[in-house]
């Protein structure tokens, strides 16, 4: 288990830190310019513009992801996956979950800092907030100021560039399950589906929400993540930290001063780390659950110790070990635990994925009669074979059965060809004599072999039925 | 959580249903996935009686009676844990 205390702390120091945020008090963070700031706003590009930029692409004549729900087919570049291949998509979504236990021991927040989708959206409606009202100081002062024609202007344009920006992101949502082409089309001619409609401004209401309302309320309240991330913590992992050796006694004083003399620490109480904070909190007090590790703070601290002509790094992504002056080590049982689980499950997922047969058998017994007798006095089952082929292009199949010495097959088709993404259906009939059976059911075996693609073949079970032995 | 008790990080009710929505959204969107590929909307048709809809509009019911249902499970937990 962890050692690490998380604080929960309810003291206000001072008026700038919100150490109980519960919601009732606006969070005017600064904004922080640095490595790391830097790092998140490539990050923020990056995934925006993977989300962004992915339905606009085309493969093969048509859009490249396209989560096709009406058809139920998921076009991913030259992969089709149907309802059949949910084992690959929960495969995934375990795999990720794997990777985010392997990385949260690792490294921390990492994901909350740079990669959460409420983090990259909330940076965005951030930066139009900082763009139509004015950077931190200004916001304050326009909330105090009283309700004013000016201030309406203001608030209304920022909220306009709010919703225009959700709107489109529920439409670029929405345009990952119905082409984007045909989307924007129904949208210019006013004859947009109902249900697309419904979740453009499902998708887009939740963006306005979490990213312009929220923000790090959602961290703090509603991300289960956050919540146990703590758990895969320990001594090793990556945190931001407050070097409170260093800093601390805490003070104001002048540049060039001789501050040790003066007893004092780094740290000069700019507050400027409380100010850039999302969350409202102030690192110094030690590692806090609200801490997203975000490392706006590391970001302004340096620059305030590099105008200082201090060292850099008084707060720093560190580990708890090497706070307290201990070696940090890198690989460690719960790091391999993980990455082994987690390259298991790559490895498996990767073989799956290489042996997935793109057909799909379904047996039916005729519900009507178990079995029957033919006119020539054979024992006689009859199936319907639902074959689908989940692959592109159409392949040809030879049906071969066997389980039983003796058995005769008739078809109705000469060939049997399926298009691609064709469900074929096949009756079919299966005879027998009597004297060949030996027991009333049997297992029966149907073969499908593709006459034009080696490898490709499929086989079910079924059960042949006849008169009590 | 027992520090958490009487003090200012008690929830308000608005985060409380907040908490209650979304985390039976999340759940809600996890049973519509699984149960829609296991069953198509249209195969559906004959067995059950509901109005023509497209496969969109079966999926995007389904997802909000999925929510329904676990939002009222959750708020019900949540009433009831509250104690006397």
């Amino acid at each position: 288990m962890s050692h690490l205390k998380v604080k929960v702390d309810q003291k206000l120091k001072d008026e700038e830190s919100l150490a109980s945020n519960v919601g009732h008090q606006k969070i005017y963070s600064k904004e922080a310019k640095g490595r790391f700031a830097t790092l998140r706003i490539w990050a923020v590009f990056a995934l925006l513009g993977l989300f962004y930029g992915l339905p606009w692409l085309q493969w093969d004549g048509r859009q490249a992801v396209l989560l096709d729900l009406p058809a139920r087919k998921f076009h991913i570049f030259g992969l089709t996956l149907w309802p059949q291949d949910f084992i690959f998509l929960a495969f995934l979504l375990i795999i990720a979950g794997m990777a985010l236990f392997f990385f949260t021991t690792l490294a921390g927040r990492l994901w909350c800092g740079y990669a959460c989708p409420q983090t990259v959206w909330t940076e965005v409606f951030i930066w139009i907030e900082r763009w139509v009202e004015g950077d931190r100081n200004k916001q304050m002062k326009l909330d105090k100021a009283p309700m004013s024609a000016k201030k309406f202007r203001i608030k209304f344009t920022k909220h306009a560039g709010w919703i225009i920006f959700s709107a489109f992101t529920g439409f670029i949502f929405v345009s990952y399950f119905t082409p984007l082409n045909d989307l924007a089309h129904n949208l210019f001619i006013f004859e947009l589906g109902a249900w697309e409609v419904f979740w453009i401004f499902f998708y887009g209401l939740a963006t306005y929400g979490n990213a312009g309302w929220m923000r790090e309320q959602v961290c703090m309240y509603m991300c289960p993540y956050a919540r146990f991330q703590s758990t895969m913590f320990d001594n090793d992992t990556l945190i931001v930290a407050y070097d409170e050796k260093r800093g601390d006694p805490r003070g104001g004083r002048k540049k060039d001063s001789d501050y040790k003399a003066e007893g004092l620490g780094s740290c000069i109480d700019c507050h400027l780390c409380v100010q850039v904070c999302p969350t409202g909190i102030d690192i110094r007090e030690g590692l806090q659950y609200e801490c997203i590790g975000c490392s706006a703070c590391i970001d302004v601290c340096d620059d305030v110790m590099e105008k200082m002509n201090y060292d850099k790094g008084l707060i720093k992504y560190t580990t708890q070990n090497n706070v307290d002056g201990k070696p940090t080590k890198l690989f460690r049982p719960r790091i391999a635990v993980y990455g082994l689980i987690m390259l298991g499950l790559v490895l498996t997922f990767i073989y799956l994925m290489a042996a997935r047969v793109p057909l799909h058998l379904d047996i039916l017994r005729d519900r009507n009669a178990i079995f029957r007798e033919t006119n020539e006095g054979l024992i006689e089952n009859v199936y319907t074979i639902k074959l689908v082929n989940m692959d592109e292009e159409a392949h040809e199949f030879l049906l071969t059965v066997d389980g039983l010495e003796g058995l005769n097959m008739e078809l109705e088709q000469e060939k049997i060809v399926a298009q691609g993404g064709e469900i074929l259906d096949l009756p079919v009939r299966l005879q027998i004599d009597e004297a060949d059976l030996k027991q009333r059911s049997t297992p029966v075996f149907f073969h499908f072999q593709s006459t034009d693609k080696d490898g490709l073949m499929i086989e079910g079970e079924t059960r042949f039925l006849g008169p009590r032995q | 959580m027992s520090e958490l008790k009487n003090n200012k990080n008690d929830l308000s009710h608005v985060q409380k249903i907040i908490i209650i929505l979304w985390l039976s959204f999340v759940m809600a969107g996890i049973a519509t996935g699984v149960f829609f590929s296991v069953i198509d909307p249209e195969a559906l048709r004959g067995c059950v009686t509901f109005p023509v809809m497209s496969r969109m509009g079966v999926y995007t019911v389904g997802f909000l009676l999925f929510w329904l249902l676990t939002a009222a499970s959750s708020l019900l937990t949540s009433y009831f844990l509250r104690g006397k």
